[in-house]
């Protein structure tokens, strides 16, 4: 197929546009990443801008070695894994019989669950429905709540309605029951609303924050976006550390920096991974004709 | 069994299935016959219970004067003052006005953004190039608002790059952050450049379903990149856009109080004071919870009535939320 | 009992519909302790008392268990052992707080924010503590001067004493200015607000910074009109970070902010403003902003804490390696008494809630303990190897970090005495001179301010009023000119009628009462 002209010119212009656009997305990581590794005084006095400033690894030092960090870090990664696959079980089976016709309550109940997007729970009534279920300080807190993303889960449920009935029909023939047809037939198809819908997920778990907040209270359970917010909030507290020290190698600057890079990079590296689905998945596709 | 697949193939339209048309009989005979529908909403269904509906009830402290330390029994009930006080105060209308205006430049502008990129990105053909760039338009939605709030200060700033460009091309420097004319525009621009790329993972997903058969069909037929993007991606995409739309339609007037503290300035309250930023002030600085569960409910009734009013429209397309 | 609070909210078919999901989505609480439990009963029949002590801010670190040494030294000392309660980073106090109270979770003391102590005085949940102080506090009572206790006393309805203060005794803040770059443009210390714009137009015009570009931002302030309080104390004006104050003008007590001396003194910050001798971008300073300002050798004149001033001096140092900076006496406004406001007293600082009555005593001698002189080494210092190691023989505090305890303090009296061991403490030697001596000019200009103390029930209802926003509003507004001065009498009008009015009677009754 020969593409004219006027599509040539538009393919320049868009390759132009979003390397540009993308290249303003990238900058504040880089920007970060330099602070992190310059010096304090640089930081400070705002020099820095790609390449860091008197270079040096002091913050990042500070950083690793800090038992607590790794500690939180273990926290997250435990709530996200376990987090993201009990609510992608849940969701996907709230999601298909509220996808399938035959199942009668299906208006009411859809009602029902998206008043609950627009009805927010005022926070201290929400506050005492999870304490007094017994999860103050469990992590099961960071979980239980937030099980079922409404928004996630119609994202799934929208998805299904697209799969053409004649696959669950002949699924039926082969003697498959809905749990069948949904585990073998429903997702493997849709694989990249799985995946976006599981990203969805992680991320939300990754950054769990305000929850966190309100449930626990031991230290040794936090997850690391609190621990963030403690680097983030005590500027004095980490200025006084340089103040002993007499170091002045990292202050609250880098180290915020530092922080941030060490608590976002992981959860920004799943997205490229899970880029494949978004390929492969087009076998949905060959069905719907 | 094939009722569901031979009624969309006939004509897409839904069951006949009107309330009172359907005895309590028929309910008892659906239950028997799709048991395991019922058995797997099952734990969907108390999780609603529990987590959504439960606490929700505590809402009516809207209409007590709530005393923390008497506790929702023994606040004394007030009917509706708090929402009286709400309507009385002086600066009610003004904010109302800069939250209905916003949401409303969002469901504009930044709701059609991520589609839009989402096409763009469809258009690349080198597949390395793609996912670079698709993953690095993801980026900002990591960053949290205070960082951005940074960032667009200090573009904005008289050092700023907006200003030196202006400086070059000989204009005098503006501090757009203290200029109200501009607030509303910055607000829309920078959600925009935050979420975009986050926004646009969903649509690829539905892209990603589409059979390369179509296009080459359509390639067959003399189609080209244009009409392919009308006839058969956007089409495709049709069903998430809608529902996205209806759901940010039922979030109206939640704009997110992250972004809008983090941009505002005194010199902005006048178009930018919205009513998170008053519940703000007044609930977590005053601990006002029944005012503020009261504000919370008007919002989520304006929500709920546009809501339904466009799942309405919706439904005669069959794409409704319920 | 835990029952019983849910109960307070949803009644018993809520909760067993509750208990009931709670089994059937088969989710437990595998490793988690629960709903906290452990009360003020003792433990092992000795004759410790446990008090749960909640304080928040209390930066990095962990939560001290019941072996800890500082925990143990205490109570062997005072016979009390205290439990640490504090708010997680990130959360808002004031709502950690509220929802303490609403599931009934108080502990027995506590340091409230946010005006915390009021819903309790009001709602009957503090305890009186008048006649336990003197018996189990001897120390807190005689320490914390007898105005202080006035001050407290005039805060409630029924007069009596429901909180220990706050007592700061030293002006914190203090208007400081560049003395090496006086120098440079040649002129003295400016005695007049005329003066003063010289100088500061003589440190835009004459390159003080010696960079040979035109940079310099002669004086500034942060978001809000924060912290550049100096230019308001010219002219008389009660104000706190950006926030005006109650002061007396004109024989009686007033919010500052709609006084004549506020009008005359954004009139001057306006001509500032205009002429670029204050920062054009002030009031889009965010706290890191204003500081690389500062600390990049760019601003003459400004306000803040001399105590945190060793970081920017460091900065400013490798910029201007002969840099020194001064307290500013306040130069002298025609027709104003200006004074840099101080707030010393009256802050609740600790309060005992009515639940917690049995433990009264107990909490009691905690907090005395300490604000029992005789105990100043070890509050400082704490105990070796967790708060402090020794080098050469001297005492030296260790850095704060988040795997060692937190060792709780309780005492939040400063006196001037205090403030120049914290000098000692926490400012290298070459720069302590500097800074005492720019607390020894504002302490010169600082003037207590009438409406010290005030309690913020008095802006109940009224938000906009207590976030002082029409006020910043007007004042930004009119600063970078978009509107005129004359504004300034519709925002008076505007003040008075969108609360104010209600606000002013409610403190003057309080100030009757003082």
């Amino acid at each position: 197929m020969k593409a004219t002209f006027g599509e040539k010119v538009f393919q320049t212009l868009n390759y132009v546009f979003l390397i540009a656009a993308a290249a303003t997305m990238l900058f504040p990581l880089v920007q970060l990443l330099a602070v992190s590794f310059s010096s304090p005084v640089a930081a400070d006095s705002k020099e820095v801008f790609l390449l860091p400033v008197e270079f040096t690894t002091a913050s990042w030092e500070h950083i690793l070695k800090n038992q607590g960090l790794w500690t939180s870090f273990g926290i997250t990664v435990y709530i996200t894994v376990v987090g993201t696959l009990l609510s992608m079980l849940f969701s996907v089976m709230t999601a298909y019989p509220l996808s399938r016709r035959e199942f009668l309550l299906r208006k009411p109940v859809m009602l029902g669950i998206v008043l609950t997007m627009i009805f927010n729970a005022p926070m201290i009534p929400f506050f005492l429905t999870v304490r007094e279920l017994g999860m103050m300080n469990s992590l099961w807190a960071l979980i239980l709540p937030g099980l079922i993303g409404t928004f996630n889960m119609i994202i799934i449920r929208t998805f299904f309605m697209g799969i053409p009935g004649e696959l669950d029909d002949s699924a039926r023939m082969d003697g498959c029951s809905d749990f069948g047809i949904l585990f073998r037939i429903y997702l493997p198809l849709s694989k990249p609303v799985v995946a976006t819908v599981s990203l969805f997920y992680a991320v939300g778990y990754w950054n769990t924050f305000s929850r966190a907040v309100l449930f626990i209270r031991d230290p040794e359970k936090w997850p690391l976006q609190m621990k963030l917010r403690a680097y983030l909030q005590s500027p004095e507290e980490l200025a006084a550390v340089n103040m002993f020290l007499g170091d002045f190698d990292f202050n609250t600057t880098t180290l915020k920096a530092a922080t941030i890079l060490f608590a976002t990079i992981p959860i920004i590296l799943v997205y490229p991974y899970l880029q494949k689905y978004f390929v492969k998945g087009s076998m949905l596709g060959s069905l719907k004709e | 069994m094939a009722t569901r697949s031979t009624e969309l193939k006939q004509d897409g339209a839904p069951l006949p299935l009107k309330a009172s048309g359907i005895s309590r009989n028929r309910y008892i005979a659906n239950m028997r016959k799709h048991w395991m529908l019922y058995l797997m909403i099952l734990p969907g269904i108390l999780f609603y219970v529990v987590f959504k509906y439960v606490p929700l009830a505590g809402s009516v402290i809207a209409f007590q004067d709530y005393q923390i330390f008497k506790g929702i029994w023994g606040s004394p009930w007030v009917g509706l003052d708090n929402f009286g006080f709400i309507f009385t105060y002086q600066d009610f209308y003004n904010v109302l006005r800069n939250t209905a205006v916003i949401a409303l430049y969002q469901l504009l502008f930044g709701f059609p953004a991520p589609i839009l990129l989402a096409l763009l990105f469809n258009e690349i053909r080198l597949m390395v190039a793609k996912r670079v760039v698709q993953s690095l338009f993801y980026l900002p939605h990591f960053l949290s608002w205070v960082v951005v709030g940074g960032i667009v200060f200090e573009l904005l700033s008289s050092q700023g790059v907006v200003n030196a460009v202006r400086g070059w091309l000989g204009y005098e420097p503006i501090l757009f952050m203290q200029e109200a004319g501009y607030f509303r525009t910055i607000v829309v621009l920078s959600s925009i450049w935050k979420e975009v790329g986050w926004g646009t993972i969903i649509y690829l997903a539905a892209i990603a379903g589409i059979n390369p058969n179509l296009y080459e069909a359509a390639v067959m037929d003399g189609a080209g990149r244009w009409k392919q993007t009308i006839h058969i991606t956007l089409p495709t995409m049709f069903p998430t856009i809608l529902v996205l739309f209806l759901l940010q339609i039922g979030n109206f007037l939640e704009l997110g109080f992250d972004q809008i503290f983090n941009l505002l300035t005194p010199m902005t309250y006048s178009v930018g004071d919205i009513i998170e930023t008053y519940v703000y002030r007044a609930g977590v600085l005053q601990g006002q919870y029944s005012m503020t569960t009261a504000i919370g409910l008007f919002q989520s009734v304006i929500g709920f009535i546009l809501l339904w009013i466009f799942n309405r429209l919706a439904r005669k397309t069959d794409q409704g939320l319920w | 009992m835990a029952k019983w609070y849910f109960r307070k909210w949803f009644g018993k078919p809520a909760l067993a519909v509750v208990l009931a999901a709670g089994l059937l989505a088969g989710c437990g609480s595998p490793g988690g302790s629960g709903t906290d439990a452990g009360g003020p009963d003792s433990e092992g029949g000795n004759e410790v008392t446990k008090v749960k002590v909640f304080k928040s801010h209390m930066g990095v670190g962990t939560i001290p268990g019941p072996d800890n040494p500082h925990v143990q030294y205490v109570a062997e000392r005072t016979g009390v052992q205290y439990e640490l309660v504090t708010t997680p980073p990130g959360s808002e106090p004031t709502e950690f707080l509220n929802l303490m109270i609403a599931s009934d979770d108080l502990p027995d003391i506590l340091r409230p924010i946010g005006g915390i102590e009021q819903t309790l005085i009001r709602q009957g949940g503090a305890l009186a503590l008048d006649d336990l102080l003197p018996q189990y506090a001897p120390n807190v009572w005689k320490n914390i001067p007898q105005e202080a206790w006035d001050v407290v006393r005039s805060a409630s309805p029924d007069g009596k004493i429901y909180y220990v203060p706050k007592v700061f005794l030293v002006p914190e803040r203090a208007p400081m200015i560049r003395q090496d770059w006086l120098d440079k443009v040649g002129m003295p210390m400016p005695t007049t607000t005329e003066e003063y714009k010289q100088v500061l137009a003589a440190f835009l015009e004459q390159d003080p910074n010696g960079n040979g570009v035109r940079d310099e931002l002669p004086t500034s302030g942060r978001e809000f009109g924060k912290w550049m309080d100096h230019l308001f104390a010219m002219y008389g004006v009660a104000m706190w970070e950006g926030s005006p104050e109650w002061d007396v003008y004109d024989g009686k007590i007033q919010y500052a902010g709609v006084t004549d001396n506020m009008k005359a003194a954004i009139g001057f910050i306006r001509e500032l403003y205009a002429e670029k001798l204050l920062d054009n971008e002030t009031f889009l300073n965010k706290g890191d902003v204003w500081t690389a300002k500062i600390n990049n050798n760019l601003v003459g004149s400004w306000y803040h804490l001399p105590a945190n001033l060793r970081d920017r001096f460091t900065a400013i140092q490798q910029k201007a390696p002969d840099a020194y900076v001064v307290g500013m006496p306040l130069p002298k406004a025609e027709g104003y008494e200006g004074y840099v406001t101080q707030k010393s007293m009256g802050e609740p600082e600790w309060i005992i809630p009515t639940k917690a009555e049995a433990n009264a005593p107990a909490a009691l001698k905690l907090l005395d303990f300490f604000y029992d002189r005789s105990n100043d080494e070890f509050i400082r210092f704490g105990i070796e190897g967790m708060q402090h190691e020794v080098v050469d023989g001297k005492k030296v505090l260790l850095p704060p970090e988040d795997s060692r305890p937190l060792a709780l303090g309780m005492r939040n009296l400063t006196t001037e005495e205090d403030m120049n061991i914290r000098i000692q403490e926490t400012i290298p030697e070459d720069m302590q001179q500097m800074v005492k001596d720019i607390f020894e000019v504002s302490t010169a200009d600082a003037k207590r301010i009438a409406g010290d103390g005030l309690p913020s029930t008095v802006y109940e209802g009224y938000p906009d009023i207590q976030s002082h926003k029409l006020f910043q509003e007007y004042l930004t507004k009119i600063v970078i000119g978009e509107w005129p001065l004359e504004k300034f009498d519709e925002f008076v009008d505007r003040w008075y009628t969108s609360g104010g009015e209600e606000v002013t009677k409610r403190v003057e009754e309080w100030y009757s009462r003082m």
